[in-house]
């Protein structure tokens, strides 16, 4: 039977729901423009984080089992409105700018993000699938929003067939795992855990499991679409599936791994530690050799899903703790660079290149200052939230006798290092020759400031960010 | 060998055999043709392991319903049809590898798994009510996530497809 609870704890979803219809019908009716569908995207998505606020001390599964709420989903939640939120503030100007602001691009982005809410929070694999599919459909949409732009077409179809091939893994490896457990249920399969967990066919599907939230998440080698995807897609989707999108992906892997599976110690962890260590070497060194800043960016992408993943391999509950707090910092710095980047992109796809960058601090010194703060955090350098971050998950990755994999984790951050400073130096240390572009309009100026300034207070006070979704530690 | 022995590897082979053709055929309408086999075989599997209802489905949307949008995909590409869709296969030797590992690696764990055998049920009892029952209780919310999904696919087809609107 449903009861009230259920509906307490499933309010977030409720709420990002109904403001999408609400999206869905002004938009049919034409009622008003493109920007009142922002308005009510963002009113929305303030709403939710409000209510997951509110859920942030309650605890419990709700209709019969499909979804578990705790602070870690609530808090979760939160993250990803705060991306949504950054993202419908970018979206006008940039979309705007380029004849292209459209209220779709609202309904999309809210959908997805309900989709990646219930990964968050799913106790079921069908939910925890759904939720990808959701999410997914979205994105390869988004991905192409321009559709009369050819890189952007190519960017969609990309990550539409090579989603689609995920996806199957992904459901085989659940097929498998209903095979061997009799059950979709995480609590069920955690039970079941400790009798199965060499059998075969569970261990092929764990791989299968693997190999599908490993392509969400851009680890290598599932990593090929990233680049090509994240450089075609229009800037502030680009930056929206790079965090909200890898995020979602890694609380669903974190939530399967660590909690119901319990992979600490096991064949599974090395499996996973060996393709954190080779997500961190490819992304790092490849991303050396990019000009193009979105380019670069998808690289170190790829890198930092290696160092998530190294906590994800931990297997424990401060390889969980450090997850969710890198998600936070790489969250935040992220959307702020790629809001920098959509600001100084210009309608014809140019201006992403590293080379258009020379100079920029002597034009535009706050926002040269922004993105060089963002560089210092994706760097990891303290006291900014990267810093944090890589300190938790590698600390989690040692304490869980993976001590390799944090050297190899320090290393390639050393090597990362020379391609973000370099940006830094691309912007103060060189004389600008190229045009003025004028300064970024109020909405993104705001967007800029909440990431900024969190990038800051997460690196200056990460046990009160701690405290929210890990109540005990 | 009983009549559910036969019919067994007689759609078996049907499967099989149409998907090959499905993947070999140089000709997209052959092809279609062929998948319609495969997606019938399937069916039959349905029935055969007395999933009354998911069989029937699997008859109303696959070859009822994708398959003649893909029929329809291919008329509507009508140049298409004579064309060679198949431009020769690259890169065929790390496939193989790659196909072949993953092939072994699941018939191994198919081979090595003690499955839980049960005495082929002879009388058939509806399966629709029970599944109608559990959309609506156990499943409702993956049920709803659903139509959800749904809804994007449409949002996601006419941001797509529709016409260019003047601003």
């Amino acid at each position: 039977m449903l009861t009230y609870t259920d509906f307490l704890l499933a309010m977030p979803l409720f709420s990002l729901t109904v403001t999408v219809l609400l999206i869905i019908a002004t938009e049919a009716a034409r009622v008003g423009r493109a920007r009142f569908s922002q308005f009510l995207a963002i009113t929305g998505l303030l709403v939710t984080s409000l209510l997951a606020g509110l859920n942030l001390r309650e605890s419990g599964v709700a209709f019969q089992g499909m979804i578990a709420t705790d602070a870690a989903s609530s808090y979760l939640t939160i993250l990803l409105s705060l991306a949504g939120i950054v993202t419908a503030l970018v979206a006008r100007p940039y979309f705007e700018h380029r004849d292209a602001h459209r209220g779709e691009f609202y309904i999309l982005l809210l959908f997805a993000i309900i989709g990646m809410v219930l990964m968050a929070s799913a106790n079921d694999l069908i939910t925890l699938f759904l939720g990808i599919e959701l999410m997914s459909f979205c994105l390869y949409v988004l991905a192409g929003f321009e559709r009369t732009k050819d890189k952007q077409n190519e960017s969609a179809l990309k990550y539409f067939l090579l989603g689609a091939f995920a996806s199957a893994f992904l459901l085989y490896g659940i097929a498998l795992i209903y095979g061997s457990v009799g059950s979709t249920n995480l609590d069920a399969i955690a039970r079941a855990y400790a009798g199965i967990s060499n059998q075969p066919l569970f261990l092929l599907g764990t791989a299968m499991l693997i190999v599908g939230l490993g392509f969400k998440v851009a680890a290598v080698p599932f990593h090929m679409w990233a680049p090509d995807v994240y450089e075609g897609a229009p800037t502030v989707v680009t930056g929206f599936m790079a965090t909200a999108g890898k995020s979602a992906a890694f609380a669903a892997l974190a939530i399967v791994m660590i909690r119901t599976f319990d992979i600490g110690g096991s064949t599974t962890a090395d499996v996973l530690a060996l393709l954190a260590a080779a997500s961190m070497v490819l992304g790092n060194v490849v991303a050396i050799a990019q000009t193009n800043l979105k380019r670069m960016l998808a690289y170190s992408s790829v890198a930092h899903a290696g160092y998530l993943l190294a906590g994800v391999a931990a297997g424990t509950a401060e390889g969980f703790a450090g997850v969710f707090l890198y998600l936070t910092a790489y969250t935040v710095t992220t959307l702020g660079a790629f809001a920098v980047i959509g600001w100084h992109e210009r309608t014809n796809d140019e201006g992403t290149s590293l080379d258009d960058y020379v100079g920029l601090s002597q034009h535009q010194p706050v926002i040269a200052a922004v993105m060089a703060l963002y560089m210092f955090s994706l760097t990891g350098i303290p006291p900014f939230a990267g810093f944090i971050g890589k300190y938790y998950v590698f600390m989690a990755a040692v304490r869980a006798d993976l001590t390799w994999l944090a050297i190899v984790g320090v290393l390639t951050s050393a090597v990362s290092a020379f391609y973000y400073l370099r940006v830094i130096v691309m912007m103060y240390f060189r004389e600008r020759d190229g045009e003025h572009i004028p300064l970024p309009r109020i909405p993104v100026m705001i967007a800029l400031g909440i990431t900024a300034a969190l990038v800051i207070v997460v690196g200056v006070l990460p046990s009160t960010v701690l405290q929210l979704f890990m109540p005990a530690m | 060998m009983d009549l559910y022995t036969i019919s067994f590897y007689m759609f078996a082979v049907l499967l099989l055999g149409s998907a090959i053709v499905v993947v070999f055929s140089r000709n997209i309408v052959r092809a279609a043709f062929a998948l319609m086999i495969t997606l019938l075989s399937i069916a039959a599997f349905y029935v055969l392991m007395m999933a009354d209802f998911v069989g029937i489905v699997q008859l109303l949307l696959y070859v009822g319903g994708i398959l003649v949008l893909i029929l329809f995909g291919v008329m509507l590409t009508n140049r298409q049809i004579s064309v060679d869709i198949r431009e020769g296969a690259i890169q065929t030797i790390p496939a193989v590898i790659v196909t072949s590992t993953i092939g072994g690696i699941l018939a191994g764990a198919i081979w090595s798994t003690a499955w839980p055998m049960r005495e082929a049920a002879r009388s058939v009892a509806a399966t629709a009510p029970v599944i109608g029952e559990m959309f609506l209780t156990t499943y409702l919310l993956p049920f709803e996530v659903a139509s959800v999904l749904l809804l994007v696919a449409l949002v996601g087809a006419a941001l797509i497809a529709r016409r260019e609107r003047k601003s």
